[in-house]
């Protein structure tokens, strides 16, 4: 990398200047510097540069060492080497003059410390979240308030003063999600608590972040839009988590947990892999869970954080990094973003779901989140009607575990999502599915939005009609609708 | 003595350090960027901290002060820079953390972050170069353009709309937090040892850790000005020196020390305390999960106004159900609802996992106070028990078949003890009292455990108030 060139100017045996012409601009500032005209215009372009460098007469210099000053280029007005010395040797060219090499900066490996095992915890989930970080190792805390997350926040302005941590209510999410940035890039964990509108304002820097490739975890207790919507819980921030983080070529894991336990075990787990990949972790939560109170485990061990090598933590042998998400030349920036897929693609390993009475069902209920347990509740329900239900709850919304989901519909004929959004977990599991090549049986939706769940009986009524529906039709077969249209692409053809 | 400028040897970021590049700038001719360049630089060789100095580069012509700068280096986002070197100052306070910014990343677009990191008064040294133009975009207005001067958006003339120039030098020397801010200029030799005076000042006191510093300089963007540097310096002396007066704005070196931060610490003992792990697990009660009629996933809701104290109620129980195995969620309303008006908690006690939390048809109604009576009760699946506060008034409504309405003055037997606020304690001891959901002690432990030590002198108070409440709510009344 990079080296430094010694740069002297000696006080006591003051030098003249030297200047190589190519590195002078000929912008004349050092000319006025010099009480003793030792400076001038010059007259003649130089070919290397198209420019017309000063001409040196040092006749009368005095060498006060006022026109170094002048001169904005690094390499431009330089110190003369005084007689007996070597001659002058461009920067580039001296080897000897380079200083020693640094030391390398090594990657420090994360320590797992055992914990003392004790009783269940009783935590709200935005508590349960806040605890999973300091277990986790994250002693760097930024964030806004924002209701219903603040809990979370509050509870680490506590706790992390005890801990040698810090905490820092920053003036605005934009603020927040740079003062992570600069953790980040310095190899520390770092984390936010924050809900929908706030996490809209942090979406610039989380777009810097994975250009930069930057670990972080932003706890998102999703609440009701757009606009200032409301503080009830909503799940309207899927699209943004798995398709708008920012600008650019963008995507992070994207975590749903559904209860307090989860909360926990998701958030740590978020640190470990936000490292392990160098790129923003998101936790989905609703306002329901981060309010909603339940019992915890605490894991076995806490993690004890090393350091990246590629971090820039002001010392001597990460002084050679530099985080920046500029890439200047087309190609170069093809070839980073190139290097992103290649890393959202090996994260579609981290797909993670949670199948229940799956394996024989005919309707599967898609849920994340806090309606999750709803239709949980909704398929014990039905199973006591004697209706094959089962659930499908992805625990990544980003990547979306699909390949799970075909294995979970394999003997369905019915698929019912229940969210707490206009359709946004259908549309990822429509993309998806669409991706993998996965027909999908035909859809119901249980929808609500504006701070409502669905409930449990409106689940369960859903998943009835949506099995009535199939009843009927395979009662009547639907005739193959006659299409006269003359379009070639249109599918009327193909049609069973 | 020499000393090394932190410039690297060959500007191998600058397209790759090839022929001139390597050696020279991206600026344009006379760009005063350079000599702000300079003088920082040679401030870290002389001060001997380049190795632990990170430098904050900022969106602007000095985006690329990385290419130069032999430190660690971070670009950052456009105006962002103060609060990313707070990033990293907080990181690691021993680093020296420069934030460089131009006038239209600080005092534009970044105002609301340098506002706030100086605030916050965390030691970072921040170089901002104010050309009074835009460079990198092509010459448009800034905050800091002058009154009347013609740039790419204001063809005419800063005028009318634009405002007048903004003077950041002495908008942070007012806060109170910054500990020295200093306008300098780089138009002659004079002011340009002012200048690198100055820079050295700013970074030398975050080495002695005493806040946050801010350094203007006044820079000269001869390309878009549309004059040679010379007139360029001509320029900031005539025309910005009587808006932008140089000088020291504020200095409080002498009398601040913001000192440092703790290391953060890992060690398990700590951790468990700040978190709650290694306690001992409180007895267990139950023999087994409740026989009732409500099946292995048994919901409840306890609804009243603001103070009646069904949040605590609510959890105390949840508390209770999770000590002795089961699992147990509660949900409070939150939000303005629950200030003032109503406020409902719904709990379920599972025997393995707890489905839907929310509970819209409890078996188990807690009413406190009449609206809700009316509200919920009807909602009580059949079978279930309504336990109403007889003490305010209140209507029992029609309820579902097989409903158990148990009255009991919880607002009364509370006064009566003297402490009103156990109120939603007396209902807990009501419900221990109707239903066969948890044994008692399991109720007490709960509550014992939730006042922790702190309030222990309240424990007797709250266990008459249990006893009362269980009293009143037996089968016999
Ligand atoms: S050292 Fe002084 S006298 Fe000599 S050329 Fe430079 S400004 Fe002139
Ligand atoms: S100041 Fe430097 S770049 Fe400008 S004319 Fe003088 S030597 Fe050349
Ligand atoms: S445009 Fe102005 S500020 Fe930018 S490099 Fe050129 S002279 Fe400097």
């Amino acid at each position: 990398m990079a080296t430094t060139v010694e740069n002297p100017r000696p006080k006591a045996a003051k030098p003249k200047p030297h200047l190589e012409p190519d590195l002078c601009k000929g912008c004349l500032r050092c000319i006025e510097s010099c009480n003793h005209h030792c400076l001038m215009p010059g007259h003649e372009i130089d070919p290397r540069t198209g420019l017309i460098p000063i001409e040196v007469n040092l006749e009368n210099c005095t060498a006060c060492g006022l026109c170094f000053d002048a001169c904005p280029e690094p390499y431009g007005l330089r110190p003369e080497i005084p007689e007996g010395q070597p001659e002058f040797v461009r920067p580039e060219d001296a080897d000897h003059l380079k200083r020693p090499p640094r030391p390398k900066p090594q990657d420090v490996p994360d320590a797992l410390r055992e914990l003392p095992s004790g009783a269940t915890l009783v935590l709200k989930g935005n508590h349960a979240a806040a605890l999973g970080a300091l277990l986790a190792g994250c002693r760097h805390f930024y964030g806004y308030p924002i209701t219903p997350s603040t809990e979370g926040a509050e509870l680490l302005a506590r706790l992390l003063p005890k801990l040698g941590g810090v905490f820092l209510q920053a003036v605005s999410e934009v603020a927040t999600v740079n003062h992570m940035y600069g953790t980040a890039g310095a190899g520390k964990r770092t984390m936010t608590f924050t809900s929908s509108p706030g996490f809209s304002l942090m979406l610039e820097g989380v777009s810097y972040m994975i250009g930069a490739e930057l670990p972080g975890v932003f706890v998102n207790v999703m609440r009701g839009g757009p606009g200032l919507g409301n503080i009830a819980p909503e799940q309207a921030d899927i699209k943004l988590a798995c398709r708008g983080l920012g600008h650019g070529n963008t995507h992070a894991i994207a975590f749903a947990p559904s209860t307090p336990q989860e909360m926990l075990d998701l958030t740590r787990l978020a640190f470990d892999l936000s490292f392990a990949y160098r790129n923003p972790v998101v936790i989905l939560a609703d306002g329901y869970l981060g309010q909603m109170t339940g019992r915890v485990e605490l894991p076995k061990a806490l993690t004890q954080p090393g350091l990246p090598k590629w971090a820039v933590s002001g010392d001597a042998s990460h002084r050679d990094n530099l985080i920046s998400s500029i890439f200047l030349a087309e190609a170069d920036l093809e070839a980073h973003n190139r290097h992103l897929d290649d890393k959202y693609a090996r994260m579609a390993r981290e797909a993670r779901s949670e199948r229940w009475q799956c394996d024989d069902a005919e309707v599967v209920i898609v849920a994340c989140n806090t309606p999750a347990r709803m239709a949980r509740g909704a398929v014990a329900e039905l199973r006591q009607r004697g209706v094959k239900a089962g659930l499908f709850r992805p625990i990544t919304l980003w990547p979306f575990p699909i390949d799970a989901l075909a294995e979970a519909l394999s003997g369905a004929s019915r698929l019912v999502i229940a969210e707490a959004s206009s359709g946004q977990l259908e549309d990822e599991v429509r993309l998806a599915a669409s991706h993998a090549g996965l027909a999908l049986p035909p859809i119901a939706a249980v929808r609500h939005s504006g701070g409502v769940l669905p409930q449990q009986d409106e689940i369960v009524a859903g998943a009835l009609a949506a099995l009535a529906r199939e009843a009927s039709a395979t009662a009547a077969p639907r005739p193959a609708a006659p299409c006269d249209c003359s379009d070639p692409d249109c599918g009327c053809g193909d049609e069973e | 003595m020499a000393t090394q400028a932190a410039f690297y040897e060959r500007f191998e970021r600058h397209a790759g350090g090839v022929g001139l590049k390597g050696t020279s700038t991206h600026y344009c001719p006379g760009c005063g960027h350079g000599l702000a360049h300079k003088y920082i630089a040679e401030t870290l060789g002389e001060l001997g901290i380049a190795d632990r100095t990170v430098t904050v580069s900022p969106v602007g012509c000095s985006v690329f002060l990385y290419y130069y700068l032999d430190t660690g280096n971070t670009q950052a986002a456009h105006g962002r820079a103060p609060a990313v070197a707070i990033g990293h100052k907080l990181a690691n306070p021993e680093s020296i953390v420069i934030s460089y910014q131009g006038d239209g990343d600080l005092a534009s677009i970044g105002l609301a972050e340098i506002m706030g990191a100086a605030q916050t008064g965390i030691p970072i040294s921040v170089i901002f170069v104010n050309n009074a133009i835009y460079g990198m975009t092509g010459g448009q207005l800034a905050p800091t353009s002058l009154v009347g001067q013609k740039t790419a958006t204001s063809p005419y003339g800063r005028g009318h709309l634009e405002g007048l120039p903004l003077k950041m030098a002495e908008l942070i020397a007012q806060m109170d937090a910054p500990v020295y801010v200093e306008r300098v200029a780089l138009f002659d030799a004079k002011n340009r040892v002012k200048a690198k005076k100055a820079i050295k000042k700013g970074i030398k006191a975050q080495v002695d850790r005493k806040g946050f510093t801010f350094v203007e300089v006044l820079a000269e963007c001869p390309t878009h000005l549309g004059v040679t540097p010379p007139e360029a310096e001509k320029w900031v002396k005539e025309m910005m020196l009587p808006v932008y007066p140089l000088g020291v704005k504020k200095d409080l070196l002498a009398e601040r020390d913001w000192g440092t931060l703790p290391a953060p610490t890992f060690e398990p003992a700590e951790v468990a305390a700040v978190v709650g792990a290694g306690a001992e697990a409180p007895q267990r009660f139950a023999q087994g999960f409740p026989q009732t009629a409500w099946g292995d996933d048994i919901a409840l809701k306890l609804a009243g106004s603001g103070g009646d104290g069904a949040q605590t109620a609510a959890l105390l129980l949840a508390r209770a159900a999770i000590h002795e195995g089961f699992d147990a969620t509660h949900i409070p309303s939150y939000g303005p609802e629950s200030r003032g008006g109503t406020s409902y908690a719904d709990v379920h006690v599972a025997a393995h996992e707890v489905g839907s939390p929310a509970a819209p048809k409890p078996h188990v109604l807690i009413a406190f106070n009449g609206p809700s009576l009316t509200k919920f009760g009807p909602a009580v699946a059949p079978g279930g028990v309504l336990l109403h506060d007889t003490s305010v008034a209140g209507e029992v409504p029609a309820v579902a078949d097989g409903v158990r309405v148990v009255g009991v003055p919880f607002t009364k037997i509370a006064a009566e003890l003297g402490y009103p606020i156990t109120k939603s304690i007396v209902a807990l001891g009501a419900l221990a009292g109707a239903t066969n959901l948890l044994p008692k002690e399991s109720f007490l432990t709960a509550i014992r455990v939730q006042l922790g030590g702190k309030k222990a002198s309240l424990l007797a108070v709250n266990e008459a108030a249990f006893a009362a409440g269980f009293e009143a709510a037996q089968p016999a009344n």
